[in-house]
């Protein structure tokens, strides 16, 4: 379940019509309605690019852009969020990666258990998942009532409405668009390279070590960058267990276009946040580019 | 003894505790008979699950999230289909640049999406949230049908729709006739995740809600607003609703081919 793969590479062995049917216009005539969808969305983008580039009385200019990148309050909502993002993603990998091996190598009860949770969680609205964890770690949750029952505290601990509270509900929620990734790269894996490995006097760490983590490096990437993504374009996480002590980019550009009113800002905050986004993947293409030519 | 080890399964069992837990809860704080949000609950009773229906905007906005999201399922298919068609069974040029072009919307943050959708709609005139949110979500959710549909067509050889057409069937019937009951589970995956991703839209839709809101959107200003468990009641359905969706597409297609 790679969510960023490309939508097309049909294996070209098959599934092609042979004769002069795989020519002429009937292939742009079937792809009419999808090209309206798809102009829609890239319409919106170059509408709301086009009103980011406005001052307050309408005339072309980048004052939006100055804004935002000049004021160390607004600035700080992009800041947060790469650093809350870069620190929540490794830990995700930390919990995700197991799961996904025990997924992969497990006998297949436990391993319709473990899809069906994740499946479940997947499927879970997030709002629904992040108020979960209000009443698992708040401060009237499970945890602290726990604690305070065993006498361990004498007030409730705060875990949330702070940053620490985001970055828990941002490793924790993200988790199967972690798993999955690395997931269907460790199925396919030869078991026959892991045992040939013991075979040769590798211990299982070993093993694991030099052969099945270095194979599956692109699940990992695939992972690491929809979670990453995730947790720097939040919305529902920083605004349910942050409760506004903790607000986040994206809460930043819905509170300046449906609260404060100001279109032509909300609208120069999300460019920039696409422009970071779009700089991001394509650096991690570069990295994935130059490693797969070292590989060579 | 395993074939994974003491560790992975450790972890595992700390992630399982991690996700399954805070549904346990939820699910319990639910029957709560005071206001309390106590788990275990403190005595039972099911008035929680009376005030979901008692509050209008719990009924109103799942009518309409449900409308939305059948109404995304079943346009995302029939304009997700004729893609895939393209993209699986003819060369033609263009073909990397239409692919990506579908996938695209997966790339933007929802934020960004919903500013542009927020933007584009008022500028032409359209301040219906049904339209908007109609077409937000058709682009919301056509990247996921397009690519479950074009692996199931390069699975599925084209070779016996044509023993069709060539028994005399015309293209159109050869496959609606052959090839689509072969790729139904496809077609089940795909439907499943464009109804879920409708369904479950949060963060781009709030942008659109002129004259409707839908069921996530009422239930996070339920959440902000308000401490009783009623949000745990709605919750314990949503959950319901979800796993019976989930154990459906298991028995019916199989988890492997949901999840790919």
């Amino acid at each position: 379940m790679s969510l960023v793969a490309s939508a097309g590479g049909a294996d070209r062995r098959t599934g092609r019509w042979r004769g002069g049917a795989g020519r002429g216009a009937t292939p742009y005539l079937l792809l009419v309605p999808g090209a309206l969808v798809v102009a829609t969305f890239l319409g919106s983008l170059v509408v709301a690019g086009s009103i980011s580039l406005r001052d307050a009385n309408g005339a072309l200019s980048l004052v939006q852009y100055k804004r935002f990148f000049t004021d160390p309050f607004y600035l700080d909502f992009l800041w947060r969020s790469l650093r809350i993002a870069v620190y929540s993603t490794p830990i995700t990998l930390l919990l995700g990666y197991p799961y996904a091996y025990v997924m992969a190598r497990s006998a297949p009860p436990a391993r319709l258990a473990l899809t069906l949770i994740l499946v479940i969680q997947l499927f879970t609205s997030d709002v629904v998942r992040a108020y979960a964890l209000i009443l698992v770690f708040g401060n009237n949750g499970i945890v602290n009532r726990a604690l305070l029952g065993l006498g361990l505290i004498d007030r409730p601990i705060p875990l949330l409405f702070h940053e620490a509270g985001v970055a828990l509900g941002l490793i924790l929620v993200p988790l199967p668009f972690m798993i999955f990734p690395i997931y269907s790269v460790l199925k396919n894996i030869e078991s026959n390279l892991e045992t040939a490995a013991a075979s040769l006097g590798a211990n299982r760490s070993r093993t694991f070590l030099y052969v099945t983590l270095p194979l599956s490096l692109p699940g990992i990437l695939a992972g690491v960058v929809l979670v990453f993504l995730f947790d720097l374009t939040a919305y529902v996480i920083p605004g349910m267990l942050g409760g506004g002590y903790f607000n986040m980019i994206a809460n930043a550009v819905f509170e300046q276009a449906m609260a404060v009113l100001d279109k032509r800002f909300a609208a120069a905050i999300s460019m920039s946040l696409l422009l970071v986004t779009l700089a991001l993947l394509y650096l991690i293409h570069a990295i994935g580019a130059r490693s797969r030519r070292a590989e060579r | 003894m395993n074939r994974a080890g003491w560790l992975p399964w450790t972890i595992t069992g700390f992630t399982v505790l991690c996700m399954v837990v805070p549904m346990i809860v939820i699910i319990g704080t639910s029957f709560n008979s005071g206001s309390e949000m106590a788990f275990p609950p403190v005595g039972f009773s099911l008035n929680w699950y009376a005030n979901i229906f008692q509050r209008e905007q719990f009924p109103r906005s799942f009518q309409f999230s449900l409308l939305l999201a059948v109404f995304s399922t079943l346009v995302s298919l029939t304009v997700g289909m004729l893609c895939a068609v393209a993209l699986s069974r003819y060369r033609f040029f263009g073909k990397n640049a239409v692919a990506a072009a579908i996938n695209s919307p997966l790339i933007v943050p929802q934020v960004v999406l919903g500013m542009g959708f927020l933007v584009l709609l008022a500028q032409i005139g359209i301040v219906s949230s049904l339209i908007g949110l109609a077409l937000l979500h058709l682009v919301l959710t056509l990247p996921y049908t397009v690519r479950v549909l074009v692996a199931s067509l390069a699975r599925f050889p084209a070779s016996l729709e044509e023993a069709a057409v060539i028994h005399g069937a015309n293209r159109f019937v050869a496959f609606v006739r052959v090839t689509m009951p072969c790729i139904k589970p496809g077609i089940v995956s795909a439907a499943i995740f464009a109804f879920v991703t409708s369904f479950d839209n949060f963060t781009a839709s709030q942008f659109l809600t002129w004259d409707r809101t839908t069921l996530p959107i009422e239930i996070y200003a339920y959440a902000t607003l308000e401490t009783d468990p009623t949000v745990c009641a709605i919750s314990t359905l949503l959950i319901i609703m979800t796993t019976g969706i989930v154990v459906l597409a298991e028995r019916w297609i199989g988890l492997e081919t949901v999840t790919g």
